[in-house]
């Protein structure tokens, strides 16, 4: 489904940041991308998600080559990801009801559509009671499962999340990884990095970036539980 | 505060418009042919009178003429200026006098006539009283070009000024436009709501610009009625045509529409994320 051909990744003046990667995701696999800090985990979700082109190489998402995508094409990709940011991302000016219809409204749905949605995304996450209250009146474990309500809302085939349990007590960490869980096993791909992975039964597998490459391709792993 | 602006900068190429169009009336409302005036000595002798009658009559180029003795002009004068007339008065000063339509308006033609007749006995002065409306008319030309010009300017202002407070808007609305792009928005969907401003801003500000004029028409009208009583004219300011009220506020709309695009696209543009 995604597959990464001899990708390097440099800012302009910089060292590379990531280097000659070789990888492949398969559709409905859980995934996840650890290393320290400035190993490339971020850079490696934007390049996944058409965020960033890479310097070199090719991205293959679907038979598409994302390093040659047009940029007319590229809010269309996008809106075929959904994404849960590490900053959450989300629109302090409006609830979350409006957070969460903001990619339905976008692809110009209609308002009944939009309320059935959105409803259920927020369900699913277990804030539905809260709909109509602001983000800044939630915690910070609510706060990210409103981001992954936003992200889950138009349906997409793959969730990528940027290190979402990196500000969260043990408690809510759990809670979103349980979620994503959920959503994997039901078929949708989804790709996480974080700094250590979190205890699971559900096969996963693992790409660890250091120094700009992935120096250990880790297979199916099962942990204990 | 934006409508507020535009409404008072189209005000002053509008009034600009709105006075020329009145003047225009003017002219308009003035026969349009070539006329002469004759004015004949104050000791000619009705045996000349006929003579240049009658010379009048068989040139080709006089289409009208009009004989006005000196006593009936004297007589109508007197009663325009509403002053009695008395035996004791100074002798009349007007002359007898030909006025005389042309059915050419034919500089070169016109000129040659005016020559012979000036060579003529009996005749003192000879007048044509077309040229002010000529001058009148090219003043208005002049005048139509300066407001269009002028226009042209303010709205080349305009302009600017809608699509500063638009960026402005843009750079308030940044985090809401950052991650609008980041979930999949295409550039002409976060656009869209700075156009329908600038549209809006464009409709407000032509509102208040008609609203402007035409308090300022009633106004006018008002102060004029004490002037008609006075002077006993029939002198009104006329508003402007009911379609020049659309284009004022298709135009205003159009600025806006313009303004909000050029702005918003760049704006957005430049807050690329994909790279």
């Amino acid at each position: 489904m995604i597959t990464f051909e001899k990708v390097s990744k440099n800012y302009l003046g910089s060292p590379e940041i990531l280097q000659n990667i070789n990888l492949e995701i398969l559709s409905g696999e859980l995934v996840f991308v650890t290393g320290p800090s400035g190993a490339g985990k971020t850079t490696l979700l934007k390049l996944i998600s058409a965020l960033e082109k890479p310097s070199s190489g090719s991205i293959i998402f679907e038979n598409q080559n994302l390093s040659q995508i047009k940029n007319k094409e590229v809010p269309l990709l996008r809106r075929r990801f959904g994404m849960i940011f590490q900053d959450h991302k989300l629109l302090y000016d409006r609830n979350c009801f409006g957070n969460v219809a903001l990619p339905l409204e976008i692809n110009n749905m209609s308002k009944t559509d939009i309320n059935r949605r959105v409803r259920a995304a927020l369900d699913k996450v277990s804030l539905l009671k809260k709909e109509r209250m602001m983000p800044v009146t939630l915690s910070g474990g609510e706060q990210q499962r409103l981001a992954i309500a936003r992200a889950i809302v138009s349906r997409p085939s793959i969730l990528i999340a940027d290190e979402p349990t990196a500000n969260l007590d043990k408690e809510y960490a759990e809670e979103i990884m349980n979620i994503f869980y959920s959503f994997q096993q039901v078929g949708v791909t989804v790709i996480i990095s974080t700094h250590e992975i979190p205890s699971t039964k559900i096969n996963f597998k693992r790409f660890q970036l250091n120094g700009g490459s992935i120096q250990n391709l880790i297979g199916h792993v099962q942990l204990p539980s | 505060m934006m409508t507020i602006v535009i409404g008072i900068t189209l005000c002053l190429p509008s009034a600009g418009l709105l006075l020329i169009e009145n003047a225009g009336q003017i002219s308009q409302n003035i026969e349009h042919e070539a006329e002469i005036s004759i004015f004949l000595d104050k000791t000619v002798s009705k045996n000349q009178i006929d003579f240049i009658e009658l010379s009048l009559k068989k040139n080709s180029l006089v289409k009208k003429i009009h004989f006005e003795p000196k006593l009936i002009a004297w007589e109508k004068l007197q009663t325009k200026l509403d002053v009695a007339v008395s035996s004791s008065v100074s002798a009349n000063p007007l002359p007898d006098a030909f006025f005389i339509s042309l059915n050419t308006l034919d500089e070169i033609k016109i000129q040659k006539l005016i020559d012979n007749l000036d060579g003529v006995d009996g005749i003192e002065s000879v007048t044509v009283d077309g040229n002010w409306i000529k001058k009148l008319r090219i003043g208005l030309s002049l005048g139509k070009l300066s407001v269009f010009f002028i226009a042209a300017l303010l709205i080349i202002v305009l302009l600017v000024v809608i699509g500063n407070t638009i960026r402005l808007q843009t750079l308030t609305y940044k985090d809401e436009i950052e991650v609008s792009k980041l979930i999949g928005a295409t550039n002409a969907f976060i656009q869209r709501p700075f156009m329908y401003t600038g549209i809006l801003y464009g409709l407000g500000g032509g509102i208040i610009t008609i609203s402007i004029l035409k308090l300022s028409v009633f106004s006018l009208n008002v102060a004029l009625i004490k002037l008609v009583s006075i002077f006993g004219t029939d002198i009104i300011f006329n508003d402007l045509p009911k379609r020049y009220y659309i284009y004022i506020i298709v135009l205003a709309m159009l600025i806006g529409l313009i303004s909000s695009y050029i702005s918003a696209r760049n704006s957005i543009q430049r807050l690329k994320i994909y790279k």
